[in-house]
């Protein structure tokens, strides 16, 4: 199960990075410079750019197409896709003259993991502190040493 | 930058603060809690002010070192320390995937009594750092406060299935 790959060996903090790029580069096959995890997080944290990106997952869209439902002007909607795109989030196509934007899927899936990495770390390590201290509680109720 | 962006954490456990200290300040306890699904080496632990704590968790081929100076420390309410990735020497490194990560994050951890449970909270910030990693730590903690990891999440799945 790829969850269970994911997490076997979840760590925190800056430590995950490395170990998550070094999996996700595996699994996805990033064959160029990889996009690194700041600049997708510096991406994602824009809730403009998240709505693009969950239109942009019901198939390709030009800026005007993209422009249409936001209270934004479409240089604006330029700007936010030049942003996308450099953090590997969105790919465009050259030759077309609408440019229509496509969702790339690995690096949201990277970062989004990393989180959930980052917070499987804590829950899981708490709860085996939760276990060992359970331990702990009963030797020195059995008047046992630590 | 004027306010730092903070992560926290809380958690009771159903066990006297003193126990609660004892597995934090423990090495051969420490080593058995930290790092899930990692083998968690503590290879110094020193809990005073100034001292180190060298972490190193290992899982496949891999490992990952942790340097940590402890800058206070009052048994059993408070932790506070300095956390950085090092390289195998214990040299403060950046990670080349995520270079505006915060090279140091300031660590709090305070114990509160709560009748025979213990109330842990933990605190990271960034220490001394610049416009950059605050950018960096403040995008990604966003994404663990807010939520929308959650959604991206569901995006990302449907992408999968598309993609299928």
């Amino acid at each position: 199960m790829a969850i269970g790959m994911r997490t076997a060996a979840a760590s925190p903090l800056t430590y995950l990075v490395k170990k998550y790029n070094h999996f996700v580069m595996e699994q996805s096959g990033y064959g160029n410079q990889p996009e690194t995890l700041d600049a997708v997080f510096a991406a994602l944290a824009d809730p403009t750019r998240r709505a693009i990106l969950t239109r942009l997952a019901s198939g390709e869209a030009s800026v005007n197409e993209l422009a249409a439902p936001f209270d934004v002007s479409q240089p604006a909607i330029s700007k936010h896709l030049k942003v996308l795109e450099r953090a590997g989030l969105i790919e465009r196509d050259i030759d077309k003259q609408r440019r229509p934007a496509r969702l790339k899927a690995e690096p949201m899936a990277a970062a989004v993991h990393w989180l959930e990495d980052f917070k499987e770390f804590w829950t899981s390590s708490f709860e085996q502190l939760d276990s060992l201290l359970i331990n702990l509680k009963k030797r020195k109720d059995a008047g046992g040493q630590t | 930058m004027s306010e730092l962006p903070i992560y926290v954490l809380e958690r009771v456990f159903d066990a006297p603060r003193e126990l609660v200290w004892q597995a934090w300040t423990d090495a051969d306890l420490l080593a058995r809690w930290y790092g899930p699904r990692v083998e968690t080496i503590v290879h110094s632990l020193e809990v005073k002010p100034g001292g180190l704590w060298l972490n190193e968790m290992k899982w496949g081929g891999n490992s990952n070192y942790q340097r940590t100076e402890f800058t206070e420390v009052i048994p059993p309410e408070r932790l506070v320390m300095l956390q950085s990735n090092s390289d195998a020497d214990w040299n403060i490194a950046s990670n080349p995937q995520m270079p505006d990560w915060p090279r140091v994050l300031l660590t709090t951890v305070t114990f509160q009594d709560d009748g025979k449970r213990t109330k842990m909270r933990l605190t990271w910030a960034p220490h001394e750092a610049s416009d950059k990693e605050i950018a960096c730590f403040a995008a990604a903690i966003d994404g663990l406060d807010k939520g929308w990891a959650a959604g991206m999440e569901l995006l990302a799945q449907l992408l999968a299935e598309q993609k299928a």
